[in-house]
């Protein structure tokens, strides 16, 4: 069936094979992100009766020129850059360290995928008590080595630090579970060769191990970015239904989520859903393309490079 | 697939239509009878003491059966009424915050009562509108017309470590000037003096109504950066700076840290006495009405009410029959006495059966005595919006330690535009 010839009903076959999952797509989530575009136009909107009196840029206009819009852009970029590359560091320290062990792994390997399973609000919970000022354990380790307590949950400038440090513990041991996948995949014949060679352990990592790695670690980071950039459940759970102290936690989404369910402006949050879709988007795409300098398994870089060939 | 779910917020929006279809199963009632639907927030014991009087009513009269369901927490309550809005699955009563009135009534989501309120055989008649506390059916008004009834309402109270008081040589505060010096007395000694929640709106609104300004007066004026808030705003500033007060931050309420035993007053809704007088074992506890400023008294009124939503079905008398129900002297005291909120009429409060209730349990009595001097701030279309720029310039004096001069003229600013826009 594999290599049978495509056919008018051949392919009528297959898109009904997919029908079902198409329909669930479209409704679900291609009809909503249409109308989210569309919605972020609506300036005057009766949402009883959908009726829209008035479109425009408005909504763009203001989120250009409000102050909360800024700050949770600025929020939500640092959050991503300081989650994304530290979560991958961790993983990848711990998924080599893992690899290397093998007893007690699989053990390991439950622990740190533990966080990834268990719900982010009843998390957070924990996080509130270990993070509190005056009780918590985070202090009360800090006081051991005799480092004043720190007020992570209320101190401005300590809030996007405890969110981050929060994002890396709960987002291990997904990002773990699948660079061992990638390590697992690695040929041992490039590990032995360089062993004969004369490379020692860092050599063998830095020069075999992780350019062979990159396609998975450029996975995790995209993935990573993508998760990142709609960081709300955290922010919501531990700040206590605010976006932490003097809005210093304000991500994109919790924006968003302000505007539509709190203040019910619904265009607003709608233009502002649609600018963090382009800042994705952007990075995303920045990311493919630089990553292709990288990948030292695309044969087709040098042929391109020399002859000019593309696939 | 990655970066659909980002618009979750829009997609959200229609799964939760779908929830509130389901919520609407069918209940048998019996033949004759209309099938009236109540929405509310209440979970716990709160469900339960509704679910009490739901009953109470259904057996007090034939023609209608009321039917309650329970959508969670407040929140939850709100985004499910836009979503059956939405989907024209609205039920016929609901529960909501008065503030709400205008943006319902905007988007006309709600019904004004008056037609059968005011008028009609099964109106009230002048002594039983009377008879509602003024603070309560005060904001059951909107644009000249009946929009609710309140319900389950509260009010700030102080809570008092009266051990701590005792040891620290005072008694129970009366005015600000005594809590300013109980709080400089306990810091003195190590200890902070007066605890609020993470935010400290509501007792700024009561002193700022007592000095003589709400933040927003009737005729929607702004009086946010007015010297007589201002005013207010720095006594408790200058309190917190100096360590004499905390705000509980992420903590959201103060409950755990008042019952460590060492803050002497903490400011609380009364509807969270239950829930501290089972967190407090180190000290004896006791409650006290919300102190005078400058002389005079002023307590803000919280909580909900219930309107009659505009579904385009016609339950409306229904709907009316059981909020009378609710108002009935005996109904609010029933009420009262099960959940801790206040009762709404003079002649529930003055009752024999409630005064004995509070001899009983003694620590309701402050919420009972503040009743003369509740008021609600004001409500207008934008309320949430302008509720959310007040929260963040009380976040940024408590968390930026920011002088409310510095932060309050540039809000009240916002908020002038706010009301402006949305008028």
């Amino acid at each position: 069936m594999m290599n049978a010839k495509q056919t008018w009903k051949g392919s009528i076959k297959g898109w009904l094979y997919i029908l079902p999952m198409l329909i669930g797509i479209a409704i679900f989530s291609i009809y909503p992100i249409l109308k989210s575009f569309s919605m972020s136009f609506y300036t005057d909107y009766q949402f009883l009766t959908d009726t829209v009196l008035a479109r425009g840029w408005g909504n763009f206009t203001y989120l250009f020129s409000d102050g909360d819009f800024h700050l949770a852009v600025v929020n939500t970029l640092i959050y991503v850059a300081g989650a994304v590359p530290l979560t991958i560091i961790f993983s990848l320290l711990f998924a080599v360290l893992l690899f290397r062990i093998k007893w007690l792994s699989g053990f390991f390997r439950t622990v740190y995928f533990l966080p990834f399973v268990t719900s982010t609000i009843a998390i957070s919970m924990v996080w509130t008590w270990i993070f509190n000022a005056r009780s918590g354990l985070a202090n009360y380790f800090l006081g051991l080595v005799g480092i004043h307590p720190i007020d992570w949950l209320n101190d401005p400038k300590y809030a996007m630090l405890t969110l981050i440090i929060i994002s890396i513990w709960k987002g291990l041991g997904f990002n773990i579970i699948l660079l061992m996948a990638g390590l697992g995949n690695i040929d041992k014949r490039y590990m032995n060769a360089a062993r004969i060679d004369g490379a020692n352990a860092w050599q063998i990592f830095w020069h075999v191990t992780l350019p062979q790695l990159s396609p998975t670690i450029l996975f995790v980071f995209i993935n990573g970015v993508i998760v990142d950039f709609k960081v709300f459940d955290e922010v919501f759970a531990v700040f206590g239904g605010q976006p932490g102290p003097a809005q210093s936690a304000m991500t994109m989404v919790f924006y968003i989520y302000q505007q539509f369910y709190v203040m019910n402006q619904y265009g607003r949050a709608a233009a502002a859903s649609v600018i963090l879709f382009i800042m994705i988007l952007i990075v995303t795409v920045l990311q493919l393309l630089i990553s292709r300098h990288f990948d030292y398994r695309r044969p087709t870089k040098v042929r391109k490079a020399k002859g000019g060939v593309s696939l | 697939m990655k970066k659909v779910k980002m618009f979750g917020m829009a997609t959200l929006a229609l799964f939760g239509s779908t929830t509130a279809i389901s919520a609407v199963a069918p209940v048998a009632a019996s033949a004759a009878r209309t099938k009236v639907v109540l929405w509310d927030g209440m979970t716990g014991p709160y469900a339960k003491a509704l679910d009490k009087i739901v009953k109470g009513y259904n057996r007090s009269q034939s023609k209608y059966t009321v039917v309650r369901q329970s959508q969670g927490n407040y929140a939850a309550l709100n985004q499910k009424i836009m979503a059956a809005a939405k989907s024209r699955t609205l039920p016929d009563m609901a529960q909501a915050t008065y503030t709400q009135v205008p943006d319902y009534q905007k988007e006309n989501l709600v019904s004004p009562l008056d037609s059968y309120m005011l008028k009609g055989s099964d109106k009230i008649s002048k002594a039983q509108l009377k008879n509602i506390y003024p603070g309560f059916i005060s904001s059951s008004k909107w644009q000249g017309k009946y929009y609710s009834i309140p319900f389950s309402k509260s009010v700030r109270v102080m809570l008092v470590n009266q051990d701590l008081l005792k040891q620290l040589g005072f008694s129970t505060p009366q005015s600000w000037n005594d809590l300013e010096k109980i709080a400089k007395a306990a810091k003195a000694k190590g200890d902070a003096g007066i605890g609020f929640d993470a935010s400290f709106d509501m007792e700024l609104e009561g002193m700022s109504t007592a000095a003589g300004n709400k933040f927003v007066s009737k005729n929607l004026k702004v009086n946010f950066a007015k010297p007589k808030v201002l005013k207010a705003a720095n006594t408790i500033y200058d309190m917190l700076q100096n360590g004499e007060a905390w705000t509980a931050g992420a903590d959201v309420y103060g409950t755990n840290r008042f019952a460590e035993g060492k803050t002497a007053v903490y400011f609380s809704s009364s509807a969270g006495v239950t829930i501290s007088a089972s967190t407090v074992k180190k000290f004896k506890l006791g409650t006290a009405v919300f102190p005078s400023y400058q002389g005079k008294r002023a307590t803000e009124f919280a909580g909900n009410d219930i309107v009659m939503m505009n579904n385009g079905k016609k339950h409306q008398a229904g709907v009316w029959s059981f909020m009378k129900y609710l108002l009935k002297n005996k109904t609010t005291e029933q009420w009262a006495e099960s959940t801790g909120y206040l009762p709404l009429t003079k002649k529930a409060r003055n009752s024999a059966s409630y005064k004995s209730y509070l001899k009983k349990n003694p620590l309701f009595k402050a919420a009972a005595d503040s009743l003369p001097y509740g008021f609600q701030a004001t409500a207008f279309s934008g309320y949430n919006d302008y509720r959310n720029k007040m929260l963040t310039a009380i976040d940024a004096v408590t968390a930026k330690k920011e002088s409310p001069s510095k932060v309050f003229p540039a809000t009240a600013k916002e908020m002038k535009t706010i009301i402006s826009d949305n008028k």
